[in-house]
């Protein structure tokens, strides 16, 4: 299989090194709100605000935050289901050239398409149910004529038991198999063209407890296999602990925090993180009687209409007369530690391990 | 027998070892599903054998109809319906009783009644009066006729002209059956094309094609129809009113289908399976012939099964009006139109049975349609 | 001084379904202590809901309780005790409807398939006190507007008088916890209360749950996937696999010294906050097809530690100690079973 040659000349933008496969900066994601047959914007829900990350070679990325905080639309971004409203995503190609996904019109995203690959969370509505495994996992190569017809089949069936699944179930329908089983089928699904990077989109929420460690297994295993990078998002904090090497926090479309996964349990700088770190209920009864929770007050904010100044104020129990007027800018504190919050040299947060 | 020893390997299944019910199951298709799910249905079943029942006959009405629908005898003016009788003397074969004349004790007017002592012989499948199957095909074999064409034979009575109502009502079936399924098609076509321009385009046109949609179906069916009927002019051929009378009905008819195709395009854009096909470079085309029109491709055929009989009643309404077909055409509002006077009707009750014929139609087609709605997703 | 308020013995619920006979509940046995949190925790098809469901004969049509006794002690606590069976009730009699929602009542995981939306959550609350009280409207109203109040919600006297569609997920839950404490349930029932809603919220319904329950002296059944929230607010736990409870005691022990292989593998391979392992340790294969079920031990295809006879007999419940049983035949002397079973 040859790499296709883009359609648009590389721009000559650097990335931060030769490691980081995918850098996402200053991603604006705004959905237009209209209201009844009028075709008139009444305003814009900021799924994604000023988002900026990157995605190292071979990582595992974790992309975490409640519902509404705009992970899922960064996700689509980088798969380019949406057209951002503004910002860079660049990504390096194989042979080191960089390319600005966010800029790209629609079919000049193509050949990219095979490069960066999603993983659905709901594996009963991701996969047609009127077509059989092997058509779903083959659509791809059909379309993009990446491989002649006669080799399919042992290609679908060969990368099929990679996933744990037997070849044989390829003339099946999604409805023979269980949601685990299914998932599997969305995982061959994206790793058929090859792919650099997966976005796993809360690949495993949906999933009962046991097979959730088999999809996590299974992944990890993947990841080892194909030198895949992930980026994984997921409200679920467990999960991302257990897989990520890294963690981007999210709150109302911004991102809060960044760090390596560890210290993010160890020493949360931001006090959105240390609440959250805080709520996730932990597997163990043992000692839960002195265990003391954050209670966030009120509700999220709405993406359409955030507050002024941090985002979080309202709902932080340490905010200050500055939090409500200046928004706090992304900044290093050293050692690949970032954080949105102006007084994050000074809060004594909260650990979730000590 | 019992072994104590442990056996744990060779007990466990490997996560990909998944048995299998029957691998009919696991690899049947929507429409399998569909039919498993719809033979469960019973009133359905029974809607369906009717259906195809009703066509066939209206397809073959020259051999189910013991004359054809012009052929007339002047002699037998109103006569009351016969019963078959399977035996005579003991032994197979069929006759029918003949006629007699009354008098009717209060009006005076001479009418028919079944006399049991004339006996009329009949056969099945004989060779009888001679036509052309659809116009062009000759044949003579009749499922059932008199022995002889020129006694008379009124399964369901006869009418003013002497006429066999019960074949009258088979070859009315050819005509207002195929209004109501020609007229579907095209309503059908304008459905998806207006629709699914209005709900994979969107934008303006949408709106223009919603408001349009909210116009037409605004107006009142009947009036329209009338008024549209009323335009069809006087010297038109049979076959050309047919033809208007079916567009008509159909030009009222599209907006409900258009919008079903259009919500369930939008519906669609936002499925994730449709995403996950974008995402696999699936050009437009192939992604609304293989992934769009598929998963909704049931529910149009069960909608269309229920919007048929709408069409054989407007037609029948229509024709009843004496604003549709015409004689020497034959439809079920045709033949109906007889009943319009009282007076015909109380001596003659029989002239009903081609409501009787619309009605078990209609219901046949109403619960097959039921059947087809509910079979029509079978993945939930 | 015996503190049960109900006890389920040998409970079966079947669905007749066309394909076949679900037996989604085959043969549970649970006692519901007062003032406790029990916790019902398995995997999706494991009949947690449904026996649930039962205590209320609320079981969806086809299913059917088909056999067992669930003894509900109505009296009141420390008095004289008044038993009635729940299980021999008919769904739709008058007897059961005066305990639905008044006695036991329940909380579902989407708060708005049980809220109607088109009625103010306080219409919604006041009719189920008018119901089952004799209060007046006034009163009523009062009562649900303290109950609101109660259940953390800001403004309750302007909230009262909202449509739940304008309330959050948070809120629509609390709004469901004021409803089902409306009339001071012996027993309140939460099915899934949490699973729909983010972390941060779902921490504030599990304190605000456990903080009513001290207050009300309630007693709580508490269904979940979740062990992360089983370890939060449960006092005993009860692991149903298949229909079937196959290990019971209390948390602690649960946690802390798993006996039946399903529980240790459930706890094997959920990841964990406080500990960074290689590889998660899953539960090999998958629950079952409920129309296939296996013969002998329902987890005996899965299970890492079966030997032979877990394939032909089916185990019964072992008493480790007074407090923890198991339904396991590791734990089991069934040499005596086997001779008698061998003749039949």
């Amino acid at each position: 299989m040859t790499a296709q040659a883009p359609l648009t000349p590389t721009k000559t933008v650097e990335m931060r090194d030769e490691n980081t496969i995918l850098e996402v900066n200053n991603l604006k994601m705004h959905f237009p709100i209209t209201k009844g047959i009028s075709t008139r914007v009444r305003g814009w829900v900021k799924a994604a605000d000023d988002v900026s990350f990157f995605l190292r070679q071979g990582e595992t990325l974790g992309l975490v935050g409640e519902s509404g905080c705009g992970k899922t639309t960064v996700g689509r971004c980088i798969v380019r289901a949406y057209k951002p409203t503004a910002g860079e995503i660049l990504y390096r190609n194989e042979d080191g050239s960089v390319v600005d996904l966010a800029a790209l019109k629609p079919d000049e995203v193509r050949p990219y398409r095979k490069d960066i690959r999603m993983v659905f969370q709901d594996p009963y509505s991701s996969l047609n149910p009127r077509m059989t495994v092997l058509e779903l996992i083959s659509e791809v190569l059909k379309v993009n004529k990446l491989e002649s017809s006669d080799t399919i089949q042992t290609r679908v069936g060969a990368l099929l038991e990679k996933v744990g699944m037997r070849p044989e179930y390829m003339q099946r329908y999604p409805h023979a198999f269980s949601g685990g089983e299914r998932q599997r089928i969305v995982v061959a699904r994206a790793l058929i063209t090859n792919p650099r990077i997966i976005v796993c989109d809360e690949a495993v929420s949906a999933l009962d407890v046991s097979i959730r460690a088999q999809i996590l297994n299974l992944l990890e295993s993947l990841q080892k296999e194909f030198n895949l990078t992930y980026l994984f998002i997921s409200h679920d904090l467990s999960v991302i602990r257990h897989i990520c090497n890294r963690i981007v926090v999210m709150y109302v479309g911004k991102v809060v925090e960044v760090s390596d996964a560890l210290e993010i349990y160890t020493g949360p700088r931001h006090p959105y993180t240390e609440a959250l770190l805080s709520s996730v209920p932990l597997a163990d009864p043992n000692g839960r009687e002195g265990r003391q929770r954050i209670h966030l007050e009120g509700e999220i904010a709405d993406p359409s209409n955030p507050p002024s100044g941090c985002y979080f104020h309202p709902r932080c129990q340490y905010a200050k007369e500055r939090c409500k007027t200046d928004a706090p800018e992304l900044r290093d504190l050293g050692g690949n530690h970032f954080v949105a919050c102006h007084f994050a040299e000074d809060l004594k947060l909260a650990a979730v391990i000590k | 027998m019992v072994q104590t020893t442990p056996m744990n390997k060779s007990l466990a299944p490997t996560p990909e070892e998944h048995v299998t019910e029957s691998l009919d199951l696991e690899v049947a298709s929507q429409w399998k599903l569909m039919w498993w799910k719809f033979r469960k249905h019973k009133m359905a079943i029974i809607g369906t054998v009717i259906v195809i029942i009703y066509y066939t006959m209206g397809m073959f009405a020259e051999f189910f109809a013991p004359t054809h629908f012009t052929t007339y005898n002047e002699q037998y003016v109103y006569a009351p319906p016969q019963t078959i009788h399977l035996f005579r003397d003991g032994k197979l074969d069929p006759y029918v009783n003949g006629y007699t004349f009354v008098r009717d004790p209060i009006s005076f007017k001479k009418t028919w009644a079944v006399d049991e002592t004339v006996v009329v012989p009949i056969s099945f499948l004989v060779r009888s009066e001679e036509y052309k199957l659809w116009g062009f095909i000759p044949g003579s074999l009749h499922l059932v006729a008199a022995d002889n064409p020129r006694d008379p034979f009124y399964l369901l009575g006869s009418d003013k002209s002497g006429r066999d109502v019960f074949g009258r009502i088979i070859y009315s079936a050819r005509v207002s059956l195929t209004v109501g399924l020609v007229g579907v098609a095209l309503s059908l076509i304008l459905g998806i094309m207006i629709g699914g321009v209005s709900g994979l385009i969107g934008g303006w046109l949408d709106n223009v094609i919603q408001r349009l949609i909210e116009i037409i179906m605004s107006i009142p069916t009947l009036p329209l129809w009338l008024a549209l009927a009323a335009v069809v002019p006087l010297d038109w051929q049979p076959l050309q009113v047919y033809f208007m009378i079916t567009v008509i009905l159909s030009l009222v008819g599209w907006t409900g289908m258009a919008r079903v195709v259009r919500s369930k395009f939008l519906a669609l854009r936002e499925e994730d399976f449709i995403l996950a096909a974008t995402l696999d470079g699936v050009p437009r085309g192939r992604m609304i012939m293989r992934h769009m029109v598929p998963s909704f491709l049931s529910h149009i055929i069960a909608s269309i099964t229920l919007s048929i009989p709408g069409m054989i009643l407007g037609e029948t309404a229509l024709s009843f009006l004496g604003l549709g077909l015409r004689p020497p055409v034959v439809s079920w509002g045709v033949m109906l139109q007889e009943t319009q006077k009282v007076a015909v009707l109380a001596i003659s009750p029989w002239l009903l049975y081609p409501a009787v014929a619309v009605i078990i139609v209609v219901l046949a087609l109403n619960f097959m349609g039921d059947g087809l709605r509910d079979a029509a997703d079978p993945y939930q | 001084m015996d503190n049960t308020l109900i006890d389920v013995k040998d409970l079966k619920v079947h669905f007749f379904t066309d394909e076949g006979v679900v037996r989604a509940v085959d043969g549970v046995d649970l006692k519901l202590e007062r003032g406790r949190t029990l916790s019902l925790v398995g995997e999706s098809g494991c009949g947690k809901s449904v026996a649930c469901r039962a205590l209320m004969q609320i079981v969806r049509n086809p299913g059917k309780v088909v056999a067992g006794e669930i003894l509900y002690n109505r009296g009141a606590e420390g008095g004289q005790a008044e038993i009635i069976d729940i299980a021999k009730m008919d769904p739709k009699g008058k007897e059961i409807r005066d305990i639905r929602g008044k006695e036991i009542s329940m909380i579902f995981q989407e708060p708005m398939t049980s809220l109607s939306p088109m009625y103010t959550v306080g219409n919604q609350i006041i009719e189920n006190i008018l119901l089952h009280t004799n209060l007046t409207k006034e009163q009523a109203r009062d009562l649900a507007i303290k109950l609101l109040d109660q259940v953390g919600i800001p403004r309750a006297d302007r909230l009262v008088d909202e449509y739940p569609f304008r309330l959050s997920g948070g809120m629509r839950q609390r709004s469901m916890i004021a409803m089902a404490l409306s009339c001071n349930p012996n027993l309140l029932i939460a099915d899934e209360p949490t699973t729909a809603l983010d972390v941060t919220t779902q921490a504030n319904i599990l304190d605000l749950m456990s903080d009513l329950q001290k207050s009300y002296n309630m007693t709580l059944l508490f269904i979940t996937h979740d062990l992360g929230v089983v370890a939060e607010i449960a006092d005993e736990v009860a692991v149903m696999y298949l229909g079937k409870i196959v290990e019971k005691s209390d948390v602690y022990t649960i946690f802390n010294s798993p006996r039946h292989p399903y529980t240790q593998a459930l706890l094997k391979s959920i990841p964990k906050i406080a500990i960074k392992r290689e590889d998660l340790d899953p539960i090999k294969g998958m629950v079952p097809n409920p129309f296939r079920r296996p013969g002998g031990c329902p987890f005996h295809p899965r299970c890492p530690q079966a030997f032979a006879e877990c394939k032909v007999l089916v185990p019964t419940t072992t008493q480790l100690t007074p407090n923890h049983s198991v339904q396991c035949l590791l734990y089991e002397n069934f040499a005596n079973r086997i001779a008698t079973e061998q003749k039949q």
